[in-house]
């Protein structure tokens, strides 16, 4: 067993359903009228994962639509808790689950960096120290002082990239979102995610469909199949067992 | 107190919250952040001319009378309807990052104080001009401000909260608020409420709170402390009860929105 203190992410026997949405009661008539009637369904998402992710390591989960790869991101930044299991993070923790999580449309770029950095833990001083990064990254120029209702899903994009990326957590959980922007924001997003991964201290989660960007980037392919670890890795070896199964 | 520590952690975030609510609220309206002082004087006006010319309500100086219960009240109201909804308002953000959720009904809190403490100008603006003396029992003003903070604060802890599992809450409080506006002296003073009902008064709190800021500022009085004390000790109850029942169910938030 090794220490503690240096795992970054653990998990530890994660159960996770959900309930089946098909009918469910929201007002106080149909909870009244389905009360007895209405039996809960539950799905079951995850059936028991165990994985250690160590301080420093970039991790991909990769599977199929469904196999529940994104509900353990979820479960990783708190936003949804397990029904069974433990979590246990260690670190300054961001999340980039889908972009431009909770900008407000009238407010301008630059109040919306303040606003987003907030929420990720940040205060004012962090955030003024880093104001200048967060808006040459996001190469917005001007426009970062007109209402963010204005922008473009692009430039949309690129700013809600440029907070999280530049926040300087530990913990960096990303799903999906290597697959957005043009090639070149894409390519630059690409550099800072590899200089992050260089290093030591920030521990890298992502969740990709593609397939030869988790090759590039990643030191270790968790591969989840129908709720279970079905392979855990490298990810050269996990991509070619996966993409058998997937033929 | 793990619950003031993670609040500092995230002070920024409550600073900015408060912010976006006192002014994203009116933002893309030609007067802004006006309004929220606009409107409760609009309420007075009407209420200044109905009551005492249609209603023959006889009390002297009515409108410093009446402008020193509707401020409070407006305080009550726009906590309570704005605090029932900021979580699922907030769908968006609390879907896809993690923040102490507790900062949501917190910052409508806040935001309502602040708008109340600037509001409160308005009154000293309208008792400079109609000649109502200044007390030292002004000094109580932020005192009994604070409860009604505490006790608007564990009630949208619990509506909030609750309002996300069974949307019908949204309705049936605002009915209750209704209600509650004529329970409790803001267009009457105590001694109009007919006296085999003035037990719905001492069980009122917000009655001892709206009463206490006509004592500080229209009589120029000592408030009934034992009654504010008592007050402020329930206010607390409802907080802590009201802080529990929120943390049991903000795990399920992002899953029921």
């Amino acid at each position: 067993m090794s220490n503690n203190s240096e795992i970054a992410i653990e998990v530890k026997n994660v159960h996770k359903s959900f309930k089946l949405n098909s009918d469910k009661p929201y007002t106080l008539k149909e909870r009244l009228i389905h009360s007895n009637k209405n039996k809960k369904e539950y799905r079951q998402i995850l059936k028991g994962i165990d994985i250690d992710i160590m301080k420093g390591e970039s991790v991909a989960l990769i599977g199929t639509n469904g196999s529940g790869k994104s509900t353990l991101l979820k479960l990783m930044t708190k936003i949804i808790y397990p029904t069974k299991g433990k979590i246990i993070t260690r670190g300054k923790l961001t999340s980039l689950l889908e972009l431009g999580a909770g900008f407000h449309p009238d407010f301008t770029g630059r109040e919306n960096i303040y606003f987003n950095a907030s929420i990720f833990g940040l205060n004012r001083k962090d955030i003024d120290a880093r104001i200048d990064k967060i808006i040459e990254f996001s190469e917005l120029g001007d426009l970062i002082d007109t209402p963010v209702r204005t922008y473009s899903s692009g430039m949309y994009m690129r700013l809600a990239f440029s907070v999280a990326i530049n926040v300087d957590a530990e913990i960096l959980l990303i799903d999906e979102i290597l697959a957005v922007g043009d090639q070149h924001f894409q390519d630059k997003c690409f550099a800072k995610l590899e200089e992050l991964k260089a290093n030591e201290n920030k521990t890298i989660v992502i969740v990709s469909h593609s397939l030869d960007s988790v090759k590039k980037l990643c030191n270790r392919a968790i591969w989840i199949y129908e709720g279970k670890v079905a392979k855990d890795g490298k990810p050269k070896e996990v991509i070619e067992e996966y993409l058998k199964v997937c033929q | 107190m793990g619950f003031i520590g993670r609040l500092y952690e995230y002070r920024e975030l409550l600073k900015s919250n408060v912010k976006k609510d006192i002014r994203g609220k009116y933002k893309g309206s030609f007067l802004g952040v006006l309004w929220s002082f606009i409107n409760p004087l609009l309420t007075v006006v009407v209420y200044a001319i109905v009551f005492p010319y249609i209603l023959r309500v006889k009390q002297e100086n009515y409108l410093i009378f009446l402008i020193i219960g509707i401020i409070p009240w407006t305080f009550v109201t726009s906590t309570i309807s704005y605090g029932t909804t900021t979580i699922l308002g907030n769908c968006d953000i609390i879907k896809k990052v993690y923040f102490p959720r507790e900062i949501l009904p917190i910052s409508v809190a806040v935001s309502g104080l602040v708008n109340f403490f600037i509001s409160c100008l308005i009154i000293f603006i309208f008792m400079f001009f109609s000649g109502v003396a200044f007390t030292k029992y002004i000094v109580l003003l932020p005192v009994v401000a604070l409860i009604q903070f505490i006790l608007l604060l564990g009630i949208i802890f619990i509506t909030g909260s609750v309002n996300v599992y069974m949307r019908d809450l949204e309705y049936i409080v605002n009915f209750f608020v209704n209600l509650l506006f004529y329970a409790t002296p803001i267009i009457y003073s105590v001694d109009m409420f007919p006296d085999q009902f003035k037990w719905v008064l001492y069980l009122n709190p917000l009655a001892t709170i709206i009463t206490s800021y006509r004592d500080i500022l229209y009589s120029g009085r000592m408030p009934n402390l034992t009654s504010l004390l008592i007050v402020g000790l329930f206010s607390f109850c409802v907080l802590i009860i009201g802080y529990l029942t929120f943390r049991k169910l903000e795990k399920g938030f992002a899953e029921e929105i």
